[in-house]
């Protein structure tokens, strides 16, 4: 049986977390049992010669020095006097500074870390905790499980098959390309986008960036993207702003940023929601109320879902905007 | 959470620091500091005496343990605690930032919280660039959320009157909060003494609430596994009414707003959408906010009440 990874890639940093000199690749190849039982096992396979082994290496070793730069560590590859590349991860930069948390502050973390429904930030979450917890960190009475400091179980979640790939590319800065279907169009289209951030509102993901074909900057609901987010090569052609908002352009379509009001009349014990948004309510004394409310966009689509319950008075617009859409209905 | 060698990798460099530190530590008091099973730690345990820290091999780690306690015969200053990566200190930072905006988040665990924070950022360092490109803003109705958390704390019982969207009315009902979670909006989950059975309520749907004097008292009842949600919040049953809505380009996002058994492509880009819901009746608002995006096709009782409930609506305006 094949030595297991976690072993390999254990060996591997800590080689290199030990060592006071570079190391070159032919050292770490002899020295760690499952780059010697590879190469083996490559070779033998490939009976006319070792090349089979060498590159089955190589592909190893540069993927688990990719593995362990996720992990945080830092590995430095040195050229020495003869031209031979060798490679070490420095004590003083690859280690923690020091750090003092109190068991409110620990208890605090552990509450945090546990929001996370994704499996790669859930992992991250964890390992940060663990190392945290390594330098020292004080164990509370509640870090783990038993019940978080406040009764409160936040969750952040994540559905959306396209979340992982773009955190990756906001966090790399790599150009990408994905097939968007706009909410109302039937069918996707392809958009090359310089991600910038993702943020999560009413628990959805949306992803703010630059469009380069519309040449302007853009949200995109996760949700909405269709197929695999692809890597682009090449570096970025917009500035990146210094403060990315994905919330106010959101709180736009959904039609929270209003600049007008309507006045409507709402029949008494109904409609709630309106009420509760109302900046004027008063009774009309026959069984309705006259109100006034914001008007956003997809407010008339709003006022139609109280059917009978609501009569549009004013602006005109909205009033014939709401009858088109009853008429509709109407019709069936 | 152990079956990924990246993870595991990742637990076993934390472990090999904090045991140097504690020499004879228990297997019980490691496992549940690194917040894994017993057994998850064993399986590190297993690894750990085969992995050396010399590239001439021949030292490998002497780490041993007789069920209970664990040992490193050789501790090694190799094991020195290791700086944050980049995905760590935005998994943490991100979720912490997120926390803390919570409204109803008591205020001492919030200035923890903050504390821990600040501290956390400077030990990143660079490694804490990243994590301004991910944010995660929590809704929550501060208010409401204090009274149930207080009602939680205290095991009081609440009064409520609650908005129920499907009917477009506020009834009034007496509840044992259980506890209040957050996936994007706030809910509080609680017995309710109306219905007799558990309810989620969503914080911003309550119009108005009260601290009752009388105490809660709950029936021993599982709760709702926050771990899978995938599903969404609304749970609906196999044999529940079947709602057959069809919509053009326009009415796709009921797709995204619906829970649904299937979505067919239509060839003028629409879908034809089948779900299943206790209470159909509660679709007709879907119904006529569809308007010409979209219409129901069966049950033929909800497709009528909708256009009845139009043709009232067009009345009023004088058609």
């Amino acid at each position: 049986m094949a030595i297991a990874k976690a072993e390999r890639l254990m060996n591997l940093a800590l080689c290199l977390l030990g060592t006071r000199r570079p190391l070159t690749k032919r050292e770490l190849r002899e020295s760690i049992e499952a780059y010697i039982e590879a190469a083996a096992a490559a070779s033998a396979a490939n009976s006319v010669s070792g090349s089979g082994g060498d590159e089955a290496f190589n592909r190893m070793f540069e993927r688990d020095k990719d593995d362990l730069r996720e992990l945080g560590l830092i590995i430095e590859t040195v050229e020495s006097v003869d031209g031979e590349i060798g490679y070490l991860a420095r004590r003083d930069s690859n280690r923690l500074p020091p750090i003092t948390l109190d068991a409110e502050e620990a208890a605090a973390l552990g509450l945090a870390a546990k929001v996370w429904q994704q499996a790669r930030l859930a992992g991250a979450a964890s390992g940060a905790l663990q190392k945290l917890r390594a330098a020292g960190m004080p164990l509370a009475e509640d870090s783990y499980d038993s019940q978080p400091a406040g009764a409160l179980e936040p969750r952040i979640p994540v559905h959306e098959a396209a979340f992982e790939p773009l955190m990756l590319a906001c966090r790399d800065r790599r150009p990408v390309v994905f097939d968007y279907r706009k909410s109302n169009a039937a069918r996707p289209e392809q958009r090359h986008v310089e991600p910038w951030a993702l943020e999560c509102w009413r628990g959805h993901w949306y992803l703010a960036g630059w469009d380069r074909e519309r040449t302007a900057e853009r949200v995109f609901r996760l949700s909405r993207i269709t197929g695999k987010v692809r890597l682009r090569a090449g570096a970025y052609s917009a500035e990146v702003p210094d403060h990315v908002t994905v919330r106010e352009t959101v709180e736009r379509w959904s039609g929270e940023t209003a600049t007008r009001t309507a006045r409507i009349k709402l029949r008494s014990g109904h409609g709630y929601p309106l009420r509760a948004r109302a900046l004027h309510t008063h009774p009309l004394g026959d069984g309705w109320d006259e109100l006034e409310v914001p008007y956003g966009h997809g407010l008339d689509a709003w006022l139609v879902e109280f059917g009978p319950d609501v009569v549009v008075l004013a602006p005109d617009e909205l009033r014939a905007d709401v009858i088109d859409r009853l008429r509709a209905v109407a019709k069936g | 959470m152990a079956g990924n060698a990246i993870d595991q990798t990742r637990r076993m460099l934390s472990l090999v620091t904090y045991l140097r530190e504690r020499p004879g530590a228990h297997i019980a008091d490691v496992a549940r500091a690194f917040g894994i099973t017993e057994d998850e730690l064993i399986s590190d345990l297993d690894v750990l005496p085969l992995c050396g820290t010399s590239f001439r091999g021949g030292d490998l780690l002497d780490i041993d343990t007789d069920g209970e306690r664990i040992w490193w015969h050789n501790p090694d200053d190799v094991a020195e605690p290791l700086r944050l990566a980049a995905d760590e200190a935005t998994a943490l930072l991100v979720a912490a930032r997120a926390v803390a905006t919570l409204p109803g988040l008591r205020e001492g665990d919030r200035d923890a919280l903050l504390r821990a924070t600040a501290k956390l950022e400077a030990a990143a360092g660079e490694a804490a660039g990243a994590s301004s490109r991910l944010s995660v803003t929590f809704e929550s109705e501060g208010g409401v959320f204090a009274d149930v958390d207080r009602a939680i704390a205290e095991r009081r019982r609440l009064w409520l009157r609650y908005y129920s969207p499907a009917r477009d009315e506020l009834t009034e009902r007496e509840v044992d909060p259980i506890r209040l979670f957050a996936v994007g909006r706030t809910y509080m989950e609680a017995w309710c003494r109306l219905s007799e059975a558990r309810r989620t309520f969503r914080l911003d749907r309550v119009a108005e609430i009260k601290l009752l004097d009388a105490p809660a008292d709950p029936p021993p009842i599982e709760l709702r596994d926050l771990s899978d949600l995938s599903a969404g919040l609304v749970q609906t049953g196999a044999e529940d009414p079947e709602v057959v809505v069809e919509v053009g380009p326009g009415g796709r996002w009921v797709a995204e707003y619906y829970p649904h058994d299937s979505a067919e492509e239509l060839p003028d880009g629409g879908l034809r959408i089948t779900l299943r819901t206790p209470d159909p009746g509660s679709l007709r608002r879907l119904a006529l906010r569809l308007g010409r995006d979209g219409r129901i096709v069966s049950p033929r009782g909800l497709a009528d009440s909708a256009r009845d409930a139009a043709q009232r609506a067009l009345a009023a305006y004088g058609e």
